[in-house]
């Protein structure tokens, strides 16, 4: 949550305060994060009251007014496209070498004496948003409206704007964590400063008044779980009108657009105390009764954001006879409220239990600034002196008296927490060595009431502002902590000794892996878990086997991915145009659905090749024999299987040990068209939990051998659909001295006949205990050419 | 005796117009091939006494080595020229691409994940799996985010489409804090553990995705302090980003941490004065904090006897601040452009 605030308005509650650099970094460095300091007399340098003297059409452009304004020494000509401009009337001047906003632009412009269609213009006038003043209307139905300061300031043309308007000062915007409400005030910014020493605290609470009641008015709390407080007073013979100067300038500089002196009123202390307030109209609530009960299911509502809302019974309405006049915590209604021509008014400080708050809001989708405070949790002590103050206000900027007792309904007398605390603990927590009295005085600053035990015991009193962020003792090592400042907290290296844990072997061989396919070439691809209904149909699963989000963001992220492949070929997809062939791999889990339990998270490996040179299968089965030697794995073999995704003549199920761990094949052509990938693309898809298993680092090796080898070639015509394991199998068992079969050639085309192809294979020949003779090649040979002839049929070449 | 001088003599003048290795075996083939001039000097043995044999025979072979001995001399003359010609021929275009073997790439994400957690590592922190969807129990209960707690909305969270067990919704996991209960759970304390997991939030826009990776790491044992956080936080900081780099520790507010707060490092592109891309001169890095009491609890653990400490940190967003990668838009990260994936 972020608050702007400005400093002067804190100095109405910090004496003494510390200059603008201190603040910021003590504040920063106690947990209240100074985000941007806005210097304002820097902004509004160079600016002076203009007084509008003559107002004429531009003689080139409908929708442009050429302005004779007095800026004290001269009167100059601005061409301005302002509707409003009268004369007499005092407005904001930007004359050149000053810096302002154009519309809606972040950037601050240096401007210059510029024509514009032809007339010379002085500068600007400017409207509210080009000084920064975003909430300040700037537009009507008829066009551009300029910033009148005709009655915000008695100052004569020439005045410099941060003179005129009181605007010598730093505005803050400050980050409040969420479980601080009580600082998202310009009392707790005030409160905070002072323990972190930018300032000593200065605030007295204003006591409610003790005028008797003469207008009936009662309020019935139905539900007292819900709603911890309420209170409300009547006040009579109130005038609406605009606020003055001051309390506008705080409203627009803190974000808030004045609307009239109530409103700003409830806006004001809910800035200045953290304590969202509301104004009825009295005469609109029916015989003067205000009941808060629970909404009835379907009940109709009209807010002041002018949206109808239909509310349940589990929400909480502020009520009179006729319906809700306020969803109570959240927003009130657009009849009950209060306007220019209210007269007796209604004043509410209430305190709801936040979890209702919160649910309330997401139900109807309603949000407000009061909500977001009621659902962080605000103490029911606080409502008090925030009535009081506003009571006040009403009185100084509205008149009128106080028409009623204040009504008090509180769901139960409230009761202060209190823990207790051992200074000693705090200083293990924290690995420091603060004295007690030390501790003792940053807690009391902070507001803390402490009660000594006995040696390192104290009982904490907790004040009413943080009776919902202090749950636990050990939020007082964090308040310790904050206010002696982590910066003097001494880094050190952890001391007690660990057994170092056994590393993973999951994660030991993913980084492994994507090491050894960099190696070999390949780009590795990042996907989001996610698929959408078309991946999963294109890929063949059915919707239903996949685990679907209740709220994904696009319809794109509705399911989470059963398989890596659709999202590498989408992306191959995307990318053939100016990269037409190429290799790419992804490593991550899928997730399978299991019955009433978490999803099995299984990491596949898929690599996928595509293009001319990049699709080939036996390549692809290269990629896979590298990684199995890298892995250690020996026993891999690749047995033909049905998957209608691939192709089923270049396809097989990859088996390790007997099991299969995988797939790898050519796409099939009509899904590669399914995709839209016009080239030829190979797939390997990798079940990493089944291969991992089987992975073995160490390394064994067999002797070089003592008698040299002999090697023979082997060239024959045989049937096409002869696989080479079989060729293989059969002659490695012709002898013992045959040690390897090594494929050197295939070849069909001109001058084989149909049907057929043409192997040469080397075979090489070693004894462990002699010199091969070529006599003993030959008799080999001869046994190899009558297995080919016989059992293969086919012909020595 | 004289024919073998004015033989070796003739062969030495021969050889000085010798300009080839062709011309040089040719001119062996003259005096020493098998009918060559030294063959008919040797035939004149035939007939000598065997004293005179033995005379003879001896510079006859005297003959034969310095010739040979000349002979090679020359040849690798000859056969310096020759390589020298060559080299001066076989000129290549130095400037031309080279033509080695293709290589390929790592995700940036992956190559700085590899890169932290060795970091981590010198310092005795062991990487463990982490469960990437898991039950809200062990997302946010366990965390100290009771339901309907305010503090769940800092996270956007994915539910999955499941009716609720026991350990209430199933979620994606919006940080990998998940692992925290669960590691206290599995693993015999003291234990210091890194863990690096996706974190599924519902965002997209420039300077997020709905996906990304964080970094956390859990230390518990009895004397672990804020003292021993600063120092780890401080330690990585000076091996990732380097000396110069300065690190602030913000107070700030999590619900599974107490105390908690930011980490921030000074800004590389203002040198820490204030720019457009950061607050003030710093830049936030990653979230920390001591255990909270009642996450120990919900692991097990007595907050009396144990205490722990946590900090994480985005992977996208450590890789940024370092590499200085201004990346428009993070989303592009994940777009997989071949163009942009082979730069790394």
């Amino acid at each position: 949550m972020n608050i702007l605030a400005n400093y002067n308005w804190i100095k109405d509650f910090l004496k003494k305060p510390a200059d603008v650099d201190a603040f910021i970094e003590r504040m920063t460095a106690s947990g209240m994060t100074v985000d941007y300091a806005h210097n304002l007399s820097e902004r509004f340098e160079g600016m002076v009251v203009g007084v509008v003297k003559e107002v004429a059409d531009h003689p080139d452009a409908d929708r442009l007014k050429v302005v004779k304004t007095d800026i004290g020494k001269k009167v100059v000509q601005i061409v301005c496209g302002g509707v409003n401009l009268v004369p007499d009337q005092k407005v904001v001047v930007a004359p050149p070498g000053s810096k302002a906003r154009w519309h809606g632009e972040e950037e601050w412009t240096e401007l210059k004496e510029v024509k514009v269609r032809g007339v010379s213009s002085y500068g600007m006038i400017c409207a509210g948003e080009e000084l920064g003043f975003e909430k300040l209307p700037h537009a009507s139905e008829a066009g551009p409206l300029i910033w009148n300061i005709t009655h915000a300031t008695d100052a004569p043309a020439g005045t410099p704007i941060k003179e005129a308007l009181e605007l010598d000062d730093v505005l803050f915007d400050i980050e409040v964590t969420t479980n601080r409400p009580d600082a998202m005030s310009i009392i707790g910014l005030a409160r905070e400063a002072a323990a972190v020493k930018a300032g000593s605290f200065n605030w007295q609470p204003k006591l409610l008044p003790k005028d008797g009641p003469r207008k009936d008015f009662s309020v019935r709390v139905e539900d007292k779980e819900r709603c911890l407080r309420y209170q409300a007073v009547v006040i009579d013979g109130v005038t609406v009108k605009e606020s003055p100067w001051w309390l506008q300038k705080r409203l627009l500089l803190s974000g808030h657009r004045p609307i009239n002196n109530l409103v700003d009123i409830t806006n004001y202390i809910l800035h200045e105390y953290g304590q969202p307030m509301h104004t009825f109209d009295y005469e609109k609530i029916e015989n003067g009764e205000i009941v808060v009960r629970a909404a009835k299911n379907n009940e109709k509502f009209l807010a002041l954001d002018e949206e109808t809302y239909e509310l349940k019974k589990e929400h909480r309405v502020i009520a009179d006879k006729k319906g809700p006049i306020a969803l109570a915590a959240v927003m009130g209604r657009l009849e009950s409220g209060t306007n220019e021509e209210s007269t007796c008014i209604v004043l509410e400080c209430a305190t709801f239990e936040p979890v209702s708050v919160r649910r309330t809001a997401r139900d109807v989708s309603l949000y407000s600034d009061s909500q977001q405070l009621f659902e962080k949790g605000l103490s029911p002590e606080a409502t008090t002196p925030a009535l009081a103050r506003a009571i006040e206000l009403v009185q100084e900027l509205a008149g009128g008296k106080v028409a009623s007792k204040v009504i008090d309904v509180r769901s139960s007398e409230y009761k202060s927490l209190a823990f207790d605390y051992k200074p000693s603990q705090v200083n293990a927590r924290l690995g420091i060595n603060l004295t007690e009295d030390e501790q003792i005085e940053m807690l009391e600053l902070l507001g803390f009431d402490l009660e000594r035990s006995s040696d390192d015991l104290y009982n904490v009193t907790v004040p009413y502002w943080r009776d919902h962020d202090i749950e636990d003792p050990v939020d007082f090592s964090e308040e310790i902590g904050r206010i002696y400042g982590y910066e003097n907290i001494p880094p050190t290296m952890p001391v007690e000794p660990v057994t170092p844990g056994t590393p993973d072997p999951s994660l030991v061989y993913e980084r492994h892996a994507k090491k050894w396919l960099k190696q070999l070439g390949i780009m590795e691809v990042f996907h989001y878990s996610f698929a959408s209904e078309a991946d999963l149909a294109d890929w063949g699963i059915k919707r239903d086997e996949a685990l679907s989000f209740i709220n994904p963001l696009t319809v794109d992220h509705q399911y989470l991915r059963l398989s890596l492949v659709p999202s590498i070929l989408r992306t191959i997809e995307r990318n053939q145009g100016h990269a037409p062939d190429g290799t790419v791999f992804e490593y991550a889990n899928i997730y399978l659905p299991n019955k009433n339990d978490l999803p099995t998270e299984e990491p596949h490996l898929v690599v996928v090749g595509y293009g001319e040179t990049s699709s080939d299968f036996l390549k692809m089965k290269g990629v896979l024999e590298r990684l199995m030697r890298q892995f250690g794995i020996s026993d891999m073999e690749l047995v033909r299987t049905k998957d209608n995704r691939y192709h089923s003549g270049r396809s097989a199920s990859v088996l390790v040990g007997g099991k299969a761990v995988g797939i790898i094949g050519e796409l099939a052509p009509t899904l590669r068209n399914e995709f839209g990938i016009d080239a030829r693309t190979a797939v390997l898809d990798l079940n990493m939990s089944l291969v991992i298993p089987n992975a073995n680092t160490s390394k064994s090796y067999s002797s070089i051998p003592a008698f040299p080898s002999v090697r023979r070639d082997v060239a024959m015509l045989v049937d096409e659909r002869l696989e080479f394991t079989e060729i293989k199998h059969a002659f490695m068992n012709v002898e013992e001295i045959v040690r390897d079969v090594l494929l050197f050639d295939v070849y069909q085309g001109v001058g084989i006949p149909e049907g057929k192809k043409s192997v040469a294979v080397r075979v090489v020949l070693r004894a462990d205990d002699k010199t091969l003779s070529s006599e003993d090649a030959d008799t080999v040979l001869t046994k190899i050419h009558s297995i080919v002839e016989k059992t293969f049929k086919g012909t020595v070449r | 005796m004289d024919a073998l001088k004015q033989l070796e003599s003739q062969f030495s003048k021969e050889l000085k117009s010798i300009s080839s290795l062709e011309a040089l075996e040719e001119l062996r083939v003259k005096f020493l091939g098998r009918k060559g001039e030294f063959t008919e000097i040797a035939k004149s043995m035939k007939g000598m006494s065997d004293e005179d044999k033995k005379t003879f025979g001896k510079e006859l072979n005297e003959t034969k080595e310095s010739i040979t001995n000349l002979l090679e001399g020359a040849k690798k003359e000859l056969n310096k020229e020759v390589l020298a010609k060559m080299e001066e021929s076989e000129w290549v275009d130095i400037t031309a691409p080279g033509t080695g073997p293709k290589e390929g790439s790592l995700h940036i994400v992956s190559q700085t994940i590899h890169e932290v957690e060795d970091i981590f590592a010198s310092i005795g922190f062991t990487r463990y799996p982490v469960r990437e969807i898991d039950w809200d129990y062990y997302a946010f209960e366990a965390l100290n985010m009771p339901k309907d707690h305010p503090a769940r909305d800092e996270w956007e969270t994915y539910f999955i489409d499941i009716p609720e067990s026991k350990k209430g919704k199933m979620v994606a996991t919006p940080h990998p804090s998940n692992n925290q209960v669960r590691l206290i759970e599995e693993l015999e304390t003291p234990f210091r553990a890194l863990y690096i997991g996706k974190a599924y939030r519902r965002q997209a826009d420039v300077t997020h995705v709905p996906v990304h990776h964080q970094l956390e790491v859990e230390a518990i044992s009895k004397k672990t302090s804020f003292a021993e956080l600063k120092g780890v936080i401080e330690y990585f900081v000076r091996a990732f980003f380097g000396e110069d780099r300065k690190v602030r520790l913000r107070p700030h507010h999590f619900r599974f941490t107490e105390p908690s707060f930011e980490v921030d490092i000074s800004c590389a592109v203002c040198g820490g004065v204030g720019c457009r891309v950061c607050k003030q001169g710093w830049l936030e890095l990653a979230g920390a904090g001591m255990t909270h009491p009642n996450v120990l609890r919900a692991g097990g653990l007595d907050p009396d006897e144990y205490q722990g400490f946590a900090f994480a940190f985005g992977i996208e967003r450590i890789l940024m601040m370092r590499e200085g990668i201004k990346l428009d838009d993070l989303r592009d990260l994940y777009k997989n452009d071949f163009r942009f994936l082979e730069q790394f």
